[in-house]
Parts: structure tokens; C-alpha cells; sequence
């Protein structure tokens, strides 16, 4: 429970500094904020598909439905970061751009790997039999996988792009203020201990349900 | 009043909200396991 107590004043606080004290970025003036939700979720989403990816590989080694149970957890948690990351992308696209979606090459990225992993949760729900499942699940996470940092690290630095550089510069540093690198990086820990902590319970209530199924 | 009290008012509710109901969660889902 301490943990948890933890996790909640951590990102409670990190909001109180980001939005009270944390300077603004002069081109994004009060659009900064939406910063400190969308990063964080584009990066979860690649940690839990890449989490989901491990999962489906050490299942197709050691046929344990553990195993399965955490890529299962990992990739319907990485589509629900990934839809954040798309809605604050595209709020932040309208007060930037002008309209909300604009084909850009990072939006039609990020929209191909939701199309992606909704086929895999598809899937998951079509077939029966937890044996055929989770081994089918695990060989189209693994192909999955292989398409994800090409669309989201190759492709939109392939084409000309609307969307801002990346976090880290092609000097391999972080642009960026102080106070405001800061915040960030406070809201990545929180977000990353969020993600852990769902990641842990949504394996939980898998188990449940396949006790519930075997009684 | 300034904006920014109003926006981080929604915020810290919002998180709090999805606090509470993830704790409901895993109350929830303990008292399934201890059956």
C-alpha cells in the first residue's frame, strides 16, 4: 500500500510543479503541458508492446501460459497507452496545426500500429482453446513487434514530418528546460510505475479467469 | 482565476478518481484469489 501511496503523490506532485512552475516552451506556449501526458504514454506504449513481444517469445520457448498471460496483459495495455497518446497528439495537433488529424508521417504511424494490435486482441478473442491461442497470439505479437520501432522510429524521421524533433537530439542530447526536463522525467517514473502496477493486476485477474474456467 | 489552478484541479481529479477505482480493482480481485 505504501507503494501505491507513493505512486499517487508522485505524479500528483509532478502535475502541481508541471503546471505551476515549469516554464512554457515559447513556440508551444500553454500547449507545453499536453508534454507531460503524451511523451510518457508514447513511451509506454512501445515499453508494454516490446514487454508483450518478450512474453510471447518466452512462450513459444517454454510453452508456459504464464507466460502468455503477461503478453496478453502487456499488448491491451500498450493499445490503451497508445489510443492516450493518439487523443493528446491529436488535441495537441489542432491547437498547433490547425485541424486534428493531418496524415502526417507520425500520425499514420501511430494509426497502423493501433490497427496492429486491435487485429491481435481480434484474434485472441476468435480462437478456442487456450493451447492454440496463446501460440498463435505469440507467433503474430512476435511478426507484430518487428513492425513497431520501423513505424515509430524509421518511418517519420523517413519523410518530411509536422511533428516536432524527438525528445533526444541527433547529438544524442535533451533539449530542453531544466525545470521542464524535469517534470518529464518525474512523469515518465510515474507513468512507468502506473504501467507496472496495472501490468501486475491485469495478469492477476487472467489467472482468475482461467481458474473460473477450469472449475 | 487563473487558468492553470482550474486545469490542475481537473487533472489531480481525474488521477484521483482512476486511483480510488484501480484500488476498488485490486481489492476486488484479492478478495476473488483468497477463495
Amino acid at each position: 500500500m505504501v507503494l501505491r501511496v507513493l505512486l499517487f503523490l508522485w505524479i500528483a506532485v509532478t502535475m502541481v510543479i508541471a503546471l505551476l512552475r515549469a516554464p512554457l516552451v515559447p513556440v508551444l506556449e500553454e500547449t507545453t503541458r499536453v508534454l507531460y501526458f503524451h511523451i510518457p504514454a508514447a513511451w509506454l506504449t512501445v515499453v508494454a508492446l516490446g514487454w508483450s513481444m518478450i512474453n510471447s517469445v518466452i512462450y513459444l520457448v517454454r510453452r508456459d501460459l504464464r507466460a502468455d498471460d503477461h503478453a496478453a496483459a502487456a499488448a491491451e495495455l500498450g493499445l490503451l497507452f497508445c489510443i492516450g497518446a493518439t487523443v493528446s497528439g491529436a488535441l495537441w495537433a489542432k491547437a498547433m496545426w490547425g485541424a486534428y488529424w493531418n496524415w502526417d508521417p507520425r500520425e499514420t504511424s501511430i494509426f497502423f500500429v493501433l490497427l496492429i494490435y486491435t487485429a491481435y486482441l481480434a484474434l485472441r478473442g476468435s480462437i478456442e482453446g487456450e493451447e492454440k491461442r496463446a501460440r498463435l497470439s505469440a507467433i503474430y505479437s512476435v511478426a507484430a513487434f518487428v513492425a513497431v520501432p520501423f513505424l515509430i522510429f524509421v518511418v517519420p524521421r523517413m519523410y518530411a514530418t509536422l511533428h516536432p524533433d524527438p525528445i533526444i537530439n541527433d547529438r544524442g542530447k535533451v533539449d530542453m528546460d531544466p525545470m521542464i526536463r524535469w517534470c518529464f522525467l518525474s512523469m515518465l517514473v510515474g507513468f512507468t510505475g502506473l504501467y507496472v502496477w496495472l501490468q501486475s493486476l491485469r495478469v492477476r485477474v487472467s489467472r482468475l479467469e482461467r481458474a473460473a474456467h477450469a472449475a | 482565476m487563473n487558468h492553470n489552478y482550474v486545469v490542475l484541479g481537473v487533472s489531480l481529479l481525474v488521477w484521483g478518481l482512476l486511483f480510488a477505482w484501480i484500488l476498488r480493482v485490486e481489492a476486488r480481485v484479492r478478495e476473488l484469489e483468497k477463495r
